[in-house]
């Protein structure tokens, strides 16, 4: 047979990245969406998301992408997906209105046979009420990470596909697209698939969350978690990709959105879903780490201080800044002077009345008497602690992900302050 | 969490404070004179809560341009009759405050609200107190959210000290008061427990803060730095220049501690700074060398 084509309604992060990592698999793309703008933008090559590898995979395949406006080049699609965002409101609960409006002018636009998959993050029990024939309707579960989607897009792991029955074969032109990936696939029921989904965020979660908590009691009792969690990583039960780098909460949405959820389902189903909550709480105490280290070694001593802030986004390699936690940090720190840089976050984008823009990260610390990491950026790995000694005024750099050499930013004359790791005893001498 | 309803700290038109003859009460007034806010310090002597007319006298004292500060008590409550009448204090208020709004109201209740093992206390931790002095505390609570349609400050203090708290409870006050006498100190077991000691003064002046910004919400009173008890009997000891024993004894009971994590205090307001405990305590020790 020939080949699928592919259709992606909804150009989001994952819409985009999805489109174009299956064109890199030798198939023919569609890409909709409604905004006419954005569909100029991306078919000029100026792509909306920042994802390391995009824009040059994009137009390595451009003669197979097509990109449109306009819902009717769907119908030559023999798939289409599902694409768009799901947003979510402070409380980690999604607005369905956009993707169920999506799919409702999306589904009379498809060809007669043509498959539909829901891509997005969607609660289960979402896919089954859907209005289409249940052996033409899939939900297929993304595992994007930001900053890794390209990677992510084009070598999964593996398929979870949701069907209305896992013991039918799939579709021929849906198993000739899924298996030009390579990976296992694994069908199931809608329901299932949906909370594998979820199931799979929540576990996350649980690591990040026994590494935040005990990265917590390092910095309290003078151990280093940086020295322990290579040993979990030999562990098999662990293992060697588990998420063990402690960090400053959950960021993103997307991972409190399923915690939401998943306590949303538990309460009306009756489970008990505490340690979910519990994952919630300490995710808000660990944000604000940076926050209470800055009180504690700096305002402490100084009551006017003047801080350097390095990176806005929520993460390295992306421009969203969706629960940052360097957004959260600044905004506490209105009384004082912020200098801030990030490599594709604008600097409007901190909550503050009076942010100095630097346009590098060496203009950031100039002058600051204490510099803050917040973002893991390769670039700020680059950076050598004496140069940062030498424009700023004070002696400390909280780089809670540790980006910077702990024995250099020393040499420097500096004071670090990273997560899991006991303060200087120098830092208390303040 | 506290909200600020007025953007920038402003001066209240005047504070009435009901309870100012305590300890934590006297503090606040001192504290508002010093910041030239016009106070009315209400003591038993103006105003009985437990007797009959209590709440229609006190409506007659209040203003609607008023901010109330409510932290007369009975305390510590450790009886049924005492929180019984802790409760119908706050019944008169309640009822006062409903003939007479104010703008603005500001509770001064306890960390006694939270469990035992909260750890760390958040302002979002469970209310579930194991004494009848934190159900006092949180049923006040629940009455003044319930019916004061006026913003509402709730603020839960950790464990206070100063020089003229009247209670001679276990921790610095007692401490300090053995140690100017030359008498043993007797701790609990060893003294292990580590607790988050308060300055009265520093209550004194969040409430200053609360009133200027018309805040509204919980905030717990806590330094974020817990102490065990016999490192602040051995503090006491030092201050007071004297040769005093500090005596462990076998231990009844696990130790426990408590932790606040006191990060919706820095962001309510940054630049507030509580007394270290070594400044308070040798604060205390002055004072109460010269009272």
């Amino acid at each position: 047979m020939t080949r699928p084509v592919i259709g992606f309604a909804g150009l989001t992060h994952l819409g985009l990245v999805s489109a174009v990592g299956t064109a890199s698999k030798g198939f023919r793309v569609v890409g909709y969406d409604a905004d006419a703008d954005r569909v100029r933008e991306i078919a000029a090559g100026r792509m909306p998301v920042v994802e390391p590898g995009l824009d040059d995979m994009a137009r390595a395949n451009s003669a197979s992408l097509s990109y449109t406006d306009r819902l009717d080049d769907l119908a030559a699609c023999d798939i289409v997906y599902i694409s768009t965002d799901v947003p979510t409101d402070d409380r980690g609960q999604s607005d369905l209105s956009g993707i169920s409006a999506l799919v409702g002018r999306v589904i009379p636009a498809l060809g007669p046979r043509a498959l539909l998959v829901i891509l997005c993050q969607v609660p289960p029990g979402f896919t089954r009420g859907l209005p289409l024939a249940p052996e033409r309707l899939y939900y297929q579960v993304e595992t994007l990470v930001f900053g890794r989607a390209v990677e992510r897009a084009t070598q999964p792991e593996r398929f979870i596909v949701g069907c209305a029955d896992p013991a039918r074969s799939l579709p021929e032109p849906y198993a000739a697209l899924l298996g030009a990936f390579g990976c296992p696939l694994l069908p199931m029921r809608y329901e299932s698939a949906e909370l594998a989904k979820i199931a799979i965020n929540c576990c996350l979660v649980a690591s990040v969350t026994v590494a935040n908590t005990l990265a917590e009691l390092s910095e309290g009792i003078g151990a280093d978690w940086s020295e322990i969690a290579p040993a979990l990583r030999l562990d098999r039960r662990i293992g060697a990709h588990s998420y063990l780098a402690p960090g400053l909460g959950i960021a993103g949405g997307n991972l409190e959105r399923d915690l939401a959820t998943v306590m949303r389902l538990s309460e009306t189903a009756g489970g008990d879903a505490s340690v979910i909550a519990a994952f919630v709480n300490n995710s808000r105490h660990r944000r604000d780490w940076a926050l209470r280290i800055v009180h504690r070694h700096v305002l402490a001593h100084k009551p006017s201080p003047t801080f350097g802030v390095l990176g806005l986004a929520y993460k390295k390699n992306t421009h969203s800044t969706k629960n940052s936690p360097s957004l959260a940090l600044i905004e506490n720190l209105r009384p004082w002077p912020v200098r801030v840089y990030d490599p594709v976050v604008p600097a409007s984008a901190a909550p503050h009345p009076a942010v100095h823009a630097a346009s590098t990260p060496l203009e950031a610390a100039r002058g600051s008497d204490a510099l803050l990491i917040m973002t893991p950026w390769p670039e700020f790995r680059k950076l050598r602690p004496a140069d940062l000694a030498g424009v700023m005024a004070g002696r400390i750099v909280v780089d809670p992900y540790c980006v910077l050499d702990p024995a250099a930013v020393r040499a420097a004359g500096l004071i670090h302050l990273v997560l899991g790791a006991p303060a200087s005893a120098d830092s208390r001498r303040l | 969490m506290l909200e600020h309803l007025n953007a920038g700290a402003g001066k209240p038109a005047r504070v009435v404070v009901i309870g100012a003859g305590g300890f934590v009460g006297g503090a606040i007034v001192e504290q508002l004179r010093r910041d030239g806010v016009a106070v009315l310090g209400l003591t038993r002597n103006e105003i009985d809560l437990l007797q009959d007319g209590a709440a229609a006298k006190l409506a007659t004292m209040l203003r609607a341009e008023d901010g109330v500060v409510f932290v007369s008590a009975l305390a510590p409550a450790r009886t049924s009759a005492l929180l019984v009448q802790n409760l119908r204090m706050a019944e008169a208020v309640v009822q006062a405050l409903a003939s007479q709004p104010v703008a603005h109201l500001v509770y001064i209740s306890s960390d006694a609200v939270y469990a035992d093992d909260a750890n760390p206390v958040t302002e979002r931790s469970y209310c579930h107190p194991s004494t009848l002095h934190g159900m006092m505390h949180a049923a006040r609570e629940l009455m003044l959210k319930s019916e004061v349609k006026a913003p509402l400050a709730i603020l839960r203090p950790s464990l206070l000290y100063g020089a003229r708290d009247p209670h001679n409870g276990y921790g610095p006050n007692r401490f300090r008061r053995l140690a100017e006498k030359g008498e043993t100190i007797t701790l609990f077991g060893e003294g292990e427990e580590q607790r988050d000691h308060i300055h009265v003064d520093d209550v004194a002046r969040l409430v200053g803060l609360v009133l200027a910004h018309r805040s509204r919400g919980t905030l717990n009173i806590a330094t974020g730095n817990s102490t065990s008890f016999r490192a602040v009997a051995e503090k006491v000891v030092g201050l007071a220049g004297k040769s005093v024993d500090v005596r462990g004894t076998p231990r009844q009971n696990p130790a426990t501690h408590r932790h606040f994590d006191v990060t919706d205090c820095l962001k309510a307001f940054p630049q507030f700074r509580y007394t270290p405990l070594d400044e308070g305590l040798a604060r205390a020790a002055q004072s109460g060398a010269k009272s």
